[in-house]
């Protein structure tokens, strides 16, 4: 799900699975093994819209268009904000590393005119003021939770493996989550995720997929935080897969030119 | 003259290329900025509303970028400018940007020390926006890049000095002078020659162990330096009065930042060289009154968040080499500055305290600051500036504290 939820700020690609490899009896870590290895493209770019939605019904509305690039061990990305005017022409810029090294960030801001370094230690804190955090959006790996297989359900017409995950770190900001898992594409459709006093928190539906490239994209995705009736709605358009972005991309040169 | 015409054609190299592919935004905000005084008798220390519009069209060969402003002062005073006014060509590994340009350099937060390109607007103080504090310059700035390495050279032809509060402003310095001085401004015109032309260059490294800058330049000093002419009376050596020409004199700079993340923090240094930098001094064997010095600046400091609150402190110190008695400035010179911030509501409403505390004079400047965002675009702000101490950079201004309000609508 984790690796859902990357794609989803990413690219959401997700490559389709054969059914024909799928085991008749997994472990809740296997399904959620199969979910972080799924293959995604080597470069990724978009358009985002980003709606949050009081629980008055009010909505904010942020735009900005991002780059992913896969290195392998290291993968990089850099997100231009495009709206609303207040925002606009900041980047900001995160490379993730697959051996454990926390994540470098960078922020540029045209009215300070400098690309600075923040801290890494915020990754609970809700990005652009949306109902996902940081850490929602990053890719967490399965070897941080273990995982159970609870159930088998259908969920709107698709059989699914429902997996609960609990934390190692009993510090996290999450006591425990449930995946849905769709069986014959090895993706995450819903995630609930529980507070630390085991409280339903929010959940995470998938409303949107098509596929470009050969890869399954979500293109539509909704996080409801149920304890203050908000949510945030992400749509991506103009996604392209695998066009051949350049390193160069995510530089301190593109933070601060805006492009 | 030759500046001029190199501009223009590359206004009209950048006017064709754009023909090829364009597309121009327009962005900007109004807003209004009061501040009462808190001292008797509440007197409207800053009363302006301004009008600031960026217009920014082109291509990914070449771009433009102009920035004017508007102030309108309670008194109907106007003043208006271009921030900004600059146009970019881009190239492979390189570009080019030419025209009127705030170039904003270092690690440190709320300090200059390297950050020597740009001079200053500080006929506020510390009241505005940095954004608005650092003043563009008509220059000519060349980028290289190799990865993630980059190379900039900036040549400023013509000289733009900091701007001081004027004479009877509430943010005048204190002056150690006995009686009222005088001044007289025949040494502060600087020729535009290319003798007085500043040259400047940087090195930067962004990269997953460490940020790196080195930097360097050789300019006049923004700020000016002020000779003092004593008049004594022979007979009684009673002093009749004193004279200050103010005059900008040209120092070399060296100096370098970095930004390493440990942990979950980000550690920051920062530090200058100063050659030949001038002091006063009140030195009889000075008639002059001013002492050449070289000086050194740095900083260190950390950033980290906690419980989603951004937290951030640094360590600020200045040193005069070489000291002698007499110096206006002490020898050194011990500042802090410390920053929490968050935001509720989803990023409507943002509280923030941000410091500076001098650790010698035991003075500070407290900037509490509540943000509300309507509407996207649509902010509210009010905060305080309180000064305490009563000599010092901050404690010198203590009369001076006040709290304000901005409203501010971005399109």
């Amino acid at each position: 799900m984790k690796t859902t939820l990357l794609t989803i700020v990413g690219s959401m690609m997700i490559f389709l699975f054969s059914p024909g490899n799928v085991q008749a009896q997994l472990s809740g870590e296997a399904i959620m093994l199969k979910v972080y290895e799924l293959p995604t493209g080597d470069d990724t770019q978009g358009e985002l819209t980003m709606t949050l939605t009081n629980k008055q019904g009010e909505e904010r509305v942020r735009k900005l268009t991002q780059y992913l690039l896969n290195e392998g061990e290291t993968e990089k990305k850099i997100m231009f904000f495009t709206a609303p005017a207040d925002v606009k022409g900041t980047s900001f810029m995160n490379w993730s590393y697959t051996n454990g090294k926390e994540d470098d960030q960078w922020i540029y801001l045209p009215a300070l005119k400098r690309t600075k370094r923040i801290s890494s230690s915020g990754k609970g804190d809700y990005f652009m003021g949306s109902d996902f955090t940081y850490d929602d959006l990053g890719d967490r790996h399965p070897s941080s939770d273990t995982h159970q297989l609870v159930r088998e359900e259908s969920l709107d017409g698709v059989d699914c493996y429902v997996v609960e995950s609990t934390p190692k770190d009993p510090d996290y900001m999450y006591s425990r989550t449930l995946t849905w898992v769709d069986k014959s594409r090895f993706i995450g459709i819903k995630r609930e995720f529980y507070d630390e006093d085991g409280d339903l928190l929010k959940i995470l539906t998938i409303k949107s997929t098509d596929e470009i490239n050969g890869f399954l994209t979500i293109l539509e995705t909704e996080m409801k935080q149920v304890q203050k009736n908000h949510r945030t709605n992400m749509r991506f358009s103009n996604v392209k897969v695998n066009q051949g972005i350049p390193a160069n991309k995510f530089t301190e040169r593109s933070m601060t030119l805006g492009q | 003259m030759k500046f001029f015409w190199i501009t223009i054609s590359l206004f009209l190299w950048a006017s064709i290329a754009l023909q090829a592919q364009s597309n121009y935004s327009l962005n900007g905000y109004v807003r209004n900025f009061t501040a009462l005084g808190l001292s008797e008798p509440n007197e409207f220390a800053i009363g302006q509303n301004t009008f600031d519009l960026t217009l920014k069209g082109g291509s990914s060969r070449a771009s433009f970028t102009v920035n004017p402003f508007l102030y309108h002062y309670y008194d109907n005073e106007l003043e208006w400018g271009l921030r900004e006014a600059y146009v970019d060509l881009y190239f492979n590994n390189w570009d080019l940007r030419v025209g009127k340009q705030q170039i904003i350099w270092g690690k440190a937060e709320g300090v200059f020390i390297t950050d020597m390109v740009a001079p200053k607007d500080l006929r506020l103080f510390l009241m505005p926006d940095f954004e608005e504090i650092r003043m563009g310059v008509t220059s000519v700035k060349l980028n290289y890049y190799r990865g993630m390495h980059s190379f900039e050279a900036v040549w400023i032809p013509f000289f733009t000095p900091t701007l001081m509060p004027e004479a009877g402003s509430m943010w005048t310095p204190q002056m150690p002078f006995p009686v009222q001085p005088q001044w007289d401004y025949s040494l502060a015109q600087v020729d535009r020659t290319l003798e007085n032309s500043e040259l400047f260059f940087r090195y930067s490294l962004l990269s997953s162990y460490i940020d790196l800058e080195w930097m360097g330049g050789s300019f006049l000093y923004d700020d000016p330096m002020l000779s003092v002419q004593k008049q004594i009376d022979p007979l009684s050596q009673q002093l009749l009065g004193i004279t200050l020409l103010p005059e900008y004199k040209r120092v070399n700079m060296t100096g370098g930042s970095f930004s390493l993340p440990i942990a979950d923090w980000v550690v920051r240094g920062e530090a200058a060289y100063y050659q030949g930098r001038e002091f006063q001094i009140n030195n009889p064997e000075v008639p002059s009154g001013l002492s050449e010095h070289d000086f050194l600046h740095y900083m260190v400091g950390v950033d980290y968040s906690l419980a989603g609150v951004k937290l951030s402190a640094q360590l600020i110190q200045e040193n005069i080499l070489d000291y002698q008695s007499g110096l206006v400035k002490p020898e050194t010179r011990n500042t802090m500055t410390f920053l929490a911030r968050k935001d509720f509501l989803r990023e409507r409403l943002w509280l923030e305290l941000f410091t500076y505390i001098g650790l010698d004079e035991e003075d500070a400047l407290i900037r509490p600051k509540v943000s509300y965002l309507f509407y996207d675009g649509v902010e509210f702000v009010a905060g305080a500036n309180l000064f305490t101490g009563n000599q010092g950079q901050f404690g010198q201004y203590e009369s001076n504290d006040m709290v304000y309000f901005k409203l501010k609508y971005s399109f």
